[in-house]
C-alpha cells in the first residue's frame, strides 16, 4: 500500500481504495480498449474532498481522473498511476426551483434518477441521452446529445451554472455570464480544466403522454429530406432514426466474400400530449414520404424516455455488453451526409446489429452555443454513428477498418463526437478543434497548470 | 500462371481479371459514368523495386477497355491517379494494408477529384483486388 493512503483516507470525507480492492471494471471503460491501473480510487464525499485531492496530486505529481458511468470509450474515465475519482459517490439531487425551472445536482447523479425525481412535477431536462444510465457530470463534460437536441442543443447548452474545482485547486462558480471562459471550458471540455461539483440544470415542463410514429424508409435521400422537413415543421418533440440492415447473402469485398445488406432507415417521430387530447395523426404526418408506416405507439412520457432499456438489457443478457465498443460517431455536413453514409454502410456488415446499432440523427447546427462541441458549419447537419460490439479476438482485424470509417467521415467534412473511440494524431486533434485548440491550450495553462486532470486523451503538452 | 510485372502480358491479364470480376462490375457500375474514369496507377521506385512504373487503366461503367504501361508519372488520358512507393503497393497487394488505409492516410497519393474517389470507394477497392489477384513476379530490371 502506498504510504500516503492512510493520511489520505483520514483527510477525506469520502473513502479510498487501494489496488487490492479495485474492481475489474475500474481499470477500463465501456470501450474496453484500454486497461489502466490507478494508484488510488477515491469516492469523494464533498467538494472539499476534491480540493484536498487536487492539492495532493499536485504535490505528488499524480494525475487525477474523473469517472462517472464510464461510458466513454477512449482514454477517459480511467487512470494510470494516479487517482481515479468515482464521481457517482457525489449523487445528491438538490432543490428544484419550479418558478425558474431549474434543479441543482451533484455531478454523479445518474440522469435516470433525476428524471424519476422530477417526473411527479411533470418536469424534465430538455435533452436526455438515449442511455439514461450515465451521469450528469459525464455527459456535460462530453456535450450530451439526444433525440431532442435538434430543438434544444446539447445537455451542456441547458446548464445555468456550475461549481467547479480547477486544476490549481480553486473553487469557482461559473455560468455563461460569469467566469464564462471556465464555464465553456467545462462544458464539453472532457474534464480538462476542472472537476464539476455542482450543476444547476435548466428544466422544461413535459406532457404526460407521448405518441410515436414508426416510419420506415428504403431511400436514404428521401429519409434525409423528410428528416429536415420534420425538424423545420415545429411539430415534433423528439426525432430518432437508425440504419437497419436486411442481410442479402454474401458478395466479394476485396476478393473475399462477406455478408452484405440492403439498408433501411427507421424514423421514429414523437410528440408529447395530454391524456384525453391526442394528436392529429394526419396533420402531423402530412408531407412525409415513408416507404411504410409501421406502427403508432402511445406510452407515458417517462416510459418513452426509458425506451432503450429493453435493448440494453438484451445486450447484457447476450453478453455483448462485455465486448469491446469502439463506437465511431460523427456529425456530418448536410451536403455530404448521404454520400458518406452510403459509402460507409455499403461496407458495414449486418452483424453490427449484434450488440450494437447504426445511429442517424437529424441535427441543427444553430442550437448549440458550446465552444468545445465541434460541429461542421451549416444550419442542417446529420449525426451518424457506427456503434459496434466487437469480441476481443476480432479487434486486430476490425480496428483498421473502423479507423478508416473515422478517416472517411473526416474527409466528408464530419466532426467526431468524442465519447466514442477516437484515435487522432496530434495534428488531427488540432484540425478537430480548429481555432479553438489554441484557446483550449491557454485554458489548460491557466486552470490546470500542472496538467493533472484527465491526461491521456487530448494531447496537451505535459508539464516539463 | 506467374506474370512478370511491367510487361504487356501482365497488363493484358489485368484487363481480363477486371472484366471477369463480378465485384468490380457491380462496385464500379457508376465509375466513369459522366466523367473520365481512366486511372493511372503509379508505382514509385524505392528500395524494394528500383524502377518507377505507371500503368494506365481505361475504366468506365464497370468494365475495362484496356491497360498499358506508359512512360512518365502523368498521362493526359487519365482522369485519376493513385501513386505510391512500391513498398506501399506491395503491402496493399499482399493485404498487409487495406487500400483504403493507404489512400485515407496519404500513403497513397490521389490525383483527381478526391470527393469523386470517396464516393466510389468500393470501385477502387475492387480494382486493387483485381491487381492483387494476379500471380505477379517483380523482377528487377
Amino acid at each position: 500500500m502506498d504510504k500516503p493512503s492512510a493520511p489520505l483516507a483520514q483527510s477525506l470525507e469520502g473513502t479510498v481504495r487501494t489496488p487490492a480492492h479495485f474492481t475489474p471494471d475500474q481499470l477500463e471503460n465501456y470501450g474496453r480498449i484500454f486497461q489502466w491501473t490507478p494508484r488510488f480510487v477515491v469516492y469523494p464525499g464533498s467538494q472539499r474532498d476534491i480540493v484536498t485531492l487536487v492539492a495532493l496530486c499536485r504535490k505528488n505529481k499524480w494525475s487525477l481522473s474523473t469517472r462517472g458511468a464510464a461510458h466513454s470509450q477512449s482514454q477517459l474515465a480511467i487512470n494510470q498511476d494516479g487517482v481515479l475519482l468515482e464521481m457517482q459517490a457525489m449523487n445528491r439531487i438538490g432543490e428544484v426551483d419550479e418558478d425558474k425551472l431549474t434543479v441543482d445536482v451533484e455531478p454523479g447523479v445518474v440522469w435516470r434518477d433525476l428524471v424519476h425525481h422530477l417526473a411527479p412535477r411533470n418536469l424534465v431536462p430538455p435533452v436526455l441521452t438515449n442511455n439514461l444510465g450515465v451521469t450528469v457530470g459525464g455527459t456535460l463534460s462530453m456535450a450530451g446529445i439526444g433525440v431532442a437536441s435538434f430543438r434544444y442543443g446539447s445537455q451542456g447548452d441547458n446548464v445555468v451554472e456550475l461549481d467547479v474545482v480547477t486544476g490549481d485547486g480553486s473553487v469557482v462558480t461559473c455560468s455563461p455570464e460569469t467566469n464564462d471562459d471556465l464555464f465553456w471550458g467545462a462544458i464539453a471540455g472532457l474534464g480538462s480544466f476542472c472537476v464539476i461539483t455542482r450543476a444547476r440544470l435548466q428544466l422544461r415542463r413535459m406532457k404526460p403522454m407521448t405518441r410515436t410514429y414508426y416510419l420506415l424508409y428504403d431511400d436514404l435521400r428521401v429519409f434525409l429530406e423528410d428528416a429536415r422537413s420534420a425538424m423545420d415543421s415545429g411539430r415534433w418533440d423528439h426525432l430518432e432514426s437508425w440504419g437497419a440492415p436486411c442481410a442479402q447473402g454474401t458478395r466479394p469485398v476485396a476478393g473475399m466474400r462477406q455478408v452484405f445488406a440492403k439498408w433501411f432507415y427507421p424514423f421514429h417521430l414523437t410528440v408529447e400530449y395530454d391524456a384525453g387530447n391526442p394528436p392529429d395523426d394526419a396533420a402531423l404526418l402530412a408531407g412525409l414520404r415513408p416507404y411504410d408506416n409501421l406502427y403508432t405507439d402511445d406510452c407515458p412520457t417517462l416510459e418513452f424516455l426509458e425506451r432503450m432499456v429493453p435493448i440494453f438489457d438484451l445486450w447484457k443478457k447476450a453478453g455483448t455488453w462485455e465486448f469491446m465498443h469502439p463506437w465511431i460517431e460523427c456529425i456530418l455536413p448536410w451536403e455530404t451526409a448521404a454520400d458518406c453514409i452510403e459509402q460507409v454502410l455499403g461496407d458495414t456488415p449486418p452483424g453490427i446489429q449484434v450488440g450494437g446499432h447504426v445511429l442517424l440523427w437529424p441535427a441543427k447546427g444553430t442550437t448549440s452555443r458550446s465552444k468545445n462541441f465541434m460541429v461542421p458549419p451549416g444550419e442542417n447537419l446529420v449525426g451518424f454513428g457506427l456503434l459496434p460490439a466487437i469480441p476481443q479476438k476480432f479487434w486486430g482485424e476490425m480496428s483498421e477498418r473502423l479507423e478508416n470509417v473515422s478517416r472517411m467521415m473526416l474527409m466528408f467534412g464530419g466532426k467526431r463526437y468524442l465519447s466514442g473511440w477516437v484515435n487522432f494524431t496530434p495534428d488531427e486533434w488540432k484540425e478537430h478543434f480548429g481555432a479553438r485548440w489554441d484557446e483550449l491550450c491557454a485554458l489548460k495553462r491557466r486552470y490546470d497548470p500542472d496538467a493533472i486532470l484527465n491526461p491521456g486523451f487530448l494531447p496537451f503538452e505535459a508539464k516539463p | 500462371m506467374t506474370l512478370v510485372f511491367g510487361t504487356e502480358a501482365w497488363a493484358a491479364a489485368l484487363v481480363a481479371e477486371i472484366n471477369a470480376s463480378s465485384e468490380y462490375r457491380n462496385a464500379a457500375a457508376k465509375w466513369g459514368d459522366g466523367f473520365n474514369g481512366n486511372v493511372l496507377l503509379v508505382f514509385d521506385a524505392d528500395t524494394t523495386f528500383p524502377k518507377t512504373h505507371a500503368l494506365l487503366v481505361l475504366l468506365a461503367k464497370g468494365a475495362c477497355r484496356g491497360a498499358s504501361f506508359v512512360p512518365g508519372v502523368a498521362h493526359p488520358g487519365a482522369g485519376f491517379g493513385l501513386r505510391a512507393p512500391f513498398s506501399v503497393w506491395k503491402d496493399v497487394l499482399s493485404r498487409k494494408m487495406l487500400a483504403a488505409t493507404a489512400i485515407l492516410t496519404g500513403k497513397m497519393k490521389v490525383d483527381g477529384d478526391r470527393m469523386t474517389l470517396l464516393k466510389h470507394t468500393a470501385a477502387h477497392r475492387a480494382l486493387v483486388a483485381c491487381v492483387a489477384a494476379l500471380d505477379t513476379e517483380f523482377l528487377s530490371p
